[in-house]
C-alpha cells in the first residue's frame, strides 16, 4: 500500500495545480501582511495565524488527496448530515457576534460550519449525480431530492444570516447539478418560477435597507458615507488609484490610512490592487482563472462521474468566490460579503479551500481507472 | 456498477466545455472591469484617494490693511484663537475640564457635548468648532494642558479690527460671514462657509483688492487614534504640489485724515445727529466723511448681540444711515449761490440789481416770508444776509430750468460717484417734472426751488463737491477716497489721480461775484455766520436752515415731536476764503438755525485743520520730502 502511494505521488502528482495554489497562497499571505500592517495589536499578527492555517490545511489536503475519493463518495451523506447538524448547532451553541449566528467557539478558535457546508453539500450532490443511472433527461420530480439537499443548508445559512456564504453554497451546488441533462420544459419552468420568485422577494420580502444595499453600487455618484456605500466607495477608490503599476508594497494609502474596512476578510483585494496596480490585480485574476480552468480540465478527465462532479464543484467554489469578491470591490456587484480565497484571513475558510484543493488533487491523481 | 464510468464522464464533457467558456467570459469581464477602474478611470479615483490622505487644509490669507492719508491704521487684522475638538481622539472624561477652560455656559456645554457624542463613523475624525475667539486666559490654560487634552486643537484665524471704532465706520464698512446668497452669487470667487466678506463701505467696494487669495497645504490625514498612525507616510507614495502659498490682500491708503475725523467728532459733541464732509478743493479728495451717530464696526464683525441690534434699530438718530451720501435733504439757503449764478449767467441780474425786501412777498393768494425786513438788497447782501425775497424775485424772472441746469452743472441731482455704499442722487426739479407730477406748473414751485426747498434735495457730499467747484474756479471733481493701493511690503501698486467730472459752464467773473459774497457771510458783521469768524483763517460759505416736511407727525412723545419738527442746520463753504484749500459742509439734523448750529461746528473744524492738523502734515512733508506714509 505504502509503495503504491509513493509510486502514484511521483507519477501522477499534479504539479501545475500544486504550483498555482502555492503561488496564490503565497501572494495571499504577503498581501495579508501588508493589509494588516496598518492595524494595531493582535490583528497585525494575523498573517502568522494564516500561515499556521495554511500549514494545517496543506497537511489535511495531503491526507485528503491520499485517500481514494470513492471513500468520500461513500461517506458523502454522512458528512452532509454532520454539517447540517453543525449548522443547527450554531443557533444553539453559537456565539452571537453583532447579532449574527455564524460561529461555534472551540477553544480559542471560532469554527464556521457554513464554510464546510460548501464541501459537504457539493459531495452530497456529486454522490447523487454519481448514483443516478437514468439515461433520459431529468424531469422536475427528478430534481426534488437534490433540490431538498441544497435547500436545507441554504435556508439555515440565510437564517444566520450570512447572505454571502449562502450565495456561494447555492451557486457551487447548482454548478455541480448543472452537469446533468435536464428536460427543456423543466428548465424553463425552473427559470420562470425563479424569476417570479425573485420578483416576489424583491417586492414583498425585502426591507428597504436591503434593497438599498443591493442597488447602491449601481449609482456611481452615491457618496453614502456610512455603511455599505462607504465601504464600496473606499474600495473602488483603492483599486482605481492603484493605476497600472500600483503604489508599492506596504504603501497603499487607502489601507495604511485606514480608509478601507475589513482588509483581512472581505476587502484584501483592494489593498493588493492599490499596491500592485492593474498588473498585480490582473495577475491574481489570471492565476485564479488558470486554477479554475485546470480544475475543469481535471473534471473532464476524471475516472468517474463523482470525480467529475467534485472537480467541477471545487472549480466552481473558486470561480464564484473570485467573481463576487473582485466584482464587489470594483463596485461591479453589490457588497455581499464574499471572501477571496487565500487572500482573506480565516481558519475555516483556509481549511475548506485546501480540503477542496486536496479533493481536486485526489481526482487528478486517479484519472485512470485500475 | 451498471454504467461504465468512462462513458458516464464522456456525457459530461460537453457541459464542461461550456463551463470553461463561462469561466473565461467571467474572468475576462473581471479583467476588463479592473482595466476600466484602474486605467480608464484612474485619474478620478487617484484624486479621491489623494484627497483622502493628503487633506487640503486652507492657509488663510491676510486681508489688506486700510490706512488713512497719514498712515494711521483704520482697519487691520488680529489673531483670533478658535478651539476645535476631534471626537475620535478626544477623551470624554476631559469634557468637564475643557468646558471649564473655555468658560462655556450650560447650554453651550450641552450643545457641544451632543455634537461630540453624536459624531459617528468617519465623522468622528472631523473637526468640531468648540469655541471661536477665546480669550488670552483660556488660550493659556489650553496651551498649558495641551498634553492632557488629546483631540483638542487651537488654530489662529485672523479677525478684522478697527482701531478707530465708530469713527468713519460708514465709509470704512465692516465684514461679516458670507451667507447662502453670497455663496450662490459669487461662485467663481471661491468663498467658503464661515469666511468673512466685506459687507459695506470700502470693505465691500474694494473686497477684491483687500481680500487676497487663500492658499492651502496638504496635510496627512488618517482615520483612527494616534497609535494607528500610518507606517508609511502618504507623501512618499503620492507626488504633486504640497503647498500653495496664500497671497496677502493689498492695502488701501485713503485720503481720509483720521485726526481731522476726530476733530469733526469733537466739533459735533452735543449734537445728536448729522454729518460732515471735508474735501480738498484742488483734487476732490475726501479728507473727512463723517456720519453721526454710527456703530462700532468691531461689534458687527462677530454678529451683533440681539439686545444691541434692537437698541440700534430703535435709536431715533438712525445710526445705520450714512448721512453723507445715502440720506438727502432740502439744501435750503445753501442752494442760493447756484440760483444766483443762474441769474448772473442769464444776465437777468448783476451785482447792482436791487430788490426791496419788506419781509414778505405776495404771489397770488399766498404770502412768502423772509426772516427779516432787509430793505433794499443787492446780490451780495442777499447772500450775506440770506434774503429770500431777492431769490423769489429772481425766480419769477428766470425759468426754473435755468436754475436747475446750473445746479446740475455743479453735480446736484446726480450721484457723485464716490463708489462706496449706496448713494442717493438727490433731486433737482424741472418745469417738465412739475407738469408731469402736479398737472400744471405754478410759479410758486420756482420760488421754493430757488431757496432750496420744495422738491429740491441734495446729499451732504454733493454739496461739498459743488462748493469745492465754487471755490476752485469751477472744476467739479469725482470725490476720491482711495488714494493708492499698496502691496504688503508698502510698495505702491496703483495710485489714483484726481478724476475730473467737468468744468462748470460759468464765467470766472460771475463765480468770483458769488464767492466774494460768500466770504461776506462770515466776514461781514451782518453775515448769517459772522459768529463763526476766526482770527486765524478766513472762511467763506453759506448757511442754510432747511425746513422739514411737516408730514404725518408721529403721535406720542412731545419732546421727540419737537425735535423732529426742527429745521436742519446747514453750513456749506470753503477756507481760506481768499485762497481756498478745503471745502467743508456740515449738516446738523434738526439742529435749527444754520448760522447758530452748523457754522460753529465748521469754524471749530477749520480752525483745527489750519492751526493744528495741517501744519503737522506740511512740517512732516518738509522733513521727509514726501507725505509720511506710516506712523
Amino acid at each position: 500500500m505504502a509503495r503504491t502511494l509513493d509510486y502514484r505521488l511521483r507519477d501522477q502528482f499534479d504539479w501545475p495545480l500544486f504550483l498555482v495554489v502555492s503561488t496564490v497562497a503565497t501572494l495571499g499571505v504577503v498581501n495579508l501582511y501588508s493589509a494588516t500592517s496598518a492595524q494595531i495589536g493582535a490583528r497585525s499578527e494575523l498573517y502568522i495565524q494564516q500561515i499556521y492555517w495554511l500549514a494545517l490545511g496543506g497537511a489535511t489536503a495531503v491526507i485528503v488527496a491520499s485517500i481514494d475519493y470513492k471513500v468520500f463518495e461513500r461517506y458523502a451523506y454522512a458528512a452532509y448530515a454532520a454539517s447540517i447538524t453543525s449548522l443547527v448547532a450554531v443557533f444553539i451553541l453559537g456565539n452571537d457576534i453583532r447579532g449574527v449566528h455564524r460561529w461555534i467557539k472551540i477553544g480559542s478558535f471560532l469554527f464556521q460550519p457554513s464554510e464546510f457546508v460548501k464541501l459537504s453539500l457539493m459531495l452530497a450532490v456529486a454522490r447523487y449525480i454519481h448514483r443516478d443511472n437514468r439515461s433520459e433527461r431529468w424531469k422536475l420530480r427528478d430534481l426534488l431530492i437534490p433540490g431538498a439537499l441544497i435547500g436545507l443548508p441554504l435556508g439555515l445559512i440565510m437564517a444566520q444570516p450570512d447572505l454571502g456564504t449562502a450565495l456561494i453554497v447555492g451557486l457551487v451546488a447548482v454548478s455541480v447539478l448543472s452537469l446533468v441533462r435536464i428536460e427543456r420544459r423543466t428548465l424553463y419552468t425552473i427559470l420562470g418560477s425563479g424569476t417570479v420568485g425573485a420578483w416576489l422577494l424583491w417586492s414583498f420580502g425585502m426591507k428597504a435597507y436591503q434593497k438599498e444595499r443591493l442597488t447602491s453600487f449601481l449609482d456611481s455618484t452615491s457618496r453614502d458615507v456610512q455603511g455599505a456605500g462607504w465601504q464600496a466607495h473606499q474600495s473602488i477608490v483603492a483599486v482605481g488609484s492603484g493605476r497600472f503599476t500600483g503604489q508599492g508594497f506596504m504603501r497603499g494609502t487607502q489601507n495604511q490610512h485606514h480608509f478601507l474596512p475589513d482588509t483581512h476578510t472581505d476587502f484584501p483585494f483592494p489593498v493588493w490592487a492599490q499596491e500592485q496596480g492593474f498588473l498585480g490585480a490582473s495577475l491574481v485574476v489570471l492565476l485564479f482563472s488558470f486554477l479554475v480552468l485546470w480544475g475543469l480540465r481535471i473534471a473532464s478527465t476524471a475516472r468517474d462521474r463523482f470525480g467529475t462532479a467534485v472537480a467541477v464543484g471545487v472549480s466552481a467554489l473558486f470561480f464564484w468566490h473570485v467573481i463576487f469578491n473582485v466584482g464587489m470591490v470594483t463596485r461591479a456587484l453589490p457588497v455581499v460579503g464574499v471572501t477571496l480565497p487565500f487572500f482573506s484571513y480565516g481558519g475555516s475558510s483556509v481549511l475548506t479551500i485546501l480540503i477542496g484543493v486536496g479533493l481536486l488533487m485526489n481526482v487528478s491523481m486517479r484519472r485512470q481507472a485500475w | 456498477m451498471e454504467l461504465t464510468p468512462k462513458a458516464a464522464v464522456t456525457e459530461f464533457r460537453e457541459r464542461i466545455r461550456w463551463m470553461s467558456v463561462v469561466v473565461v467570459l467571467g474572468m475576462v469581464a473581471l479583467v476588463t472591469r479592473l482595466f476600466i477602474v484602474q486605467i480608464v478611470q484612474s485619474t478620478q479615483w487617484t484624486r479621491i484617494a489623494e484627497d483622502n490622505v493628503l487633506r487640503r487644509v486652507d492657509l488663510p490669507t491676510t486681508r489688506g490693511i486700510i490706512r488713512d492719508a497719514r498712515g494711521r491704521v483704520i482697519a487691520t487684522n488680529r489673531p483670533s484663537y478658535n478651539v476645535y475638538v476631534i471626537p475620535g481622539r478626544f477623551r470624554t472624561e476631559n469634557f468637564g475640564r475643557l468646558a471649564e477652560y473655555l468658560g462655556l455656559g450650560r447650554d453651550e456645554r450641552d450643545r457641544l457635548e451632543n455634537r461630540i457624542r453624536g459624531a459617528e463613523g468617519p465623522r468622528r475624525y472631523h473637526q468640531i468648532l468648540a469655541r471661536a475667539d477665546i480669550g488670552r486666559e483660556a488660550l493659556a490654560l489650553i496651551e498649558t494642558h495641551r498634553a492632557d487634552l488629546p483631540g483638542v486643537q487651537v488654530f489662529a484665524v485672523p479677525v478684522r479690527q478697527y482701531p478707530f471704532g465708530e469713527l468713519a465706520s460708514h465709509a470704512i464698512g465692516f465684514l461679516n460671514e458670507v451667507n447662502a446668497d453670497d455663496l450662490a452669487e459669487y461662485q467663481d470667487r471661491d468663498y467658503r462657509p464661515g469666511e468673512r466678506i466685506g459687507r459695506s463701505g470700502l470693505e465691500r467696494a474694494w473686497e477684491s483688492i483687500l481680500r487676497g487669495r487663500r492658499g492651502w497645504v496638504r496635510q496627512e490625514h488618517y482615520i483612527g487614534s494616534a497609535a494607528a498612525a500610518p507606517r508609511n507616510s502618504a507623501s512618499e507614495s503620492i507626488g504633486g504640489a504640497r503647498r500653495l502659498e496664500p497671497v496677502p490682500g493689498r492695502d488701501l491708503v485713503l485720503s481720509l485724515d483720521m485726526e481731522l475725523m476726530r476733530s469733526v467728532d469733537r466739533a459735533f459733541r452735543g449734537r445728536p445727529s448729522g454729518s460732515a464732509v471735508v474735501v480738498d478743493v484742488r483734487t476732490g479728495r475726501v479728507l473727512a466723511l463723517y456720519s453721526h451717530p454710527s456703530i462700532d464696526p468691531n461689534l458687527l464683525i462677530t454678529g451683533i448681540p440681539p439686545a444691541l441690534a434692537r437698541e440700534i434699530d430703535d435709536n431715533p438718530y438712525r445710526p445705520r444711515i450714512d448721512k453723507t451720501i445715502y440720506e438727502s435733504y432740502y439744501p435750503g439757503s445753501t442752494f442760493k449761490p447756484f440760483a444766483a449764478l443762474a441769474g448772473l449767467e442769464a444776465e437777468v441780474i448783476d451785482e447792482r440789481t436791487q430788490v426791496s425786501c419788506n419781509g414778505r412777498h405776495e404771489l397770488g393768494r399766498r404770502v412768502w416770508k423772509c426772516q427779516h425786513n432787509h430793505g433794499i438788497v443787492n446780490l451780495r447782501r442777499a447772500l450775506v444776509e440770506s434774503c429770500n425775497i431777492y431769490f423769489y424775485t429772481l425766480a419769477e424772472t428766470i425759468s426754473m430750468d435755468l436754475i436747475a441746469r446750473m445746479a446740475n452743472e455743479f453735480g446736484l441731482g446726480h450721484r457723485t460717484g464716490i463708489g462706496i455704499n449706496q448713494e442717493t442722487p438727490g433731486f433737482i426739479p424741472t418745469r417738465a417734472w412739475y407738469v408731469q407730477n402736479f398737472g400744471q406748473f405754478r410759479t410758486g414751485f420756482s420760488l421754493n426751488m430757488a431757496i432750496g426747498q420744495g422738491n429740491t434735495r441734495a446729499t451732504v457730499l454733493q454739496m461739498a463737491m459743488a462748493y469745492a467747484a465754487l471755490a476752485n474756479g469751477g472744476t467739479l471733481f469725482v470725490p476720491q477716497i482711495v488714494e493708492r493701493v499698496e502691496g504688503p511690503d508698502g510698495d505702491v501698486i496703483q495710485t489714483f489721480s484726481p478724476t475730473l467730472r467737468r468744468h462748470v459752464n460759468t464765467s470766472a467773473a460771475n463765480l468770483t461775484r458769488v464767492t466774494t459774497a460768500l466770504a461776506g457771510v462770515v466776514a461781514d458783521r451782518a453775515g448769517t455766520a459772522h459768529n463763526a469768524m476766526l482770527s486765524e483763517v478766513t472762511i467763506a460759505g453759506k448757511t442754510g436752515t432747511a425746513q422739514v416736511a411737516h408730514l404725518g407727525l408721529p403721535a406720542g412723545d412731545p419732546r421727540r415731536n419737537w425735535y423732529e419738527n426742527r429745521d436742519h442746520a446747514w453750513f456749506a463753504g470753503f477756507a481760506p476764503a481768499d485762497d481756498p484749500q478745503i471745502a467743508i459742509v456740515v449738516l446738523v439734523e434738526h439742529g435749527g438755525s444754520g448760522g447758530h448750529e452748523a457754522a460753529p461746528v465748521v469754524s471749530a473744524i477749520v480752525r483745527d485743520w489750519f492751526t493744528r492738523i495741517r501744519p503737522g502734515i506740511t512740517a512732516a512733508a518738509a522733513d521727509a520730502g514726501a507725505p509720511a506714509r506710516r506712523p
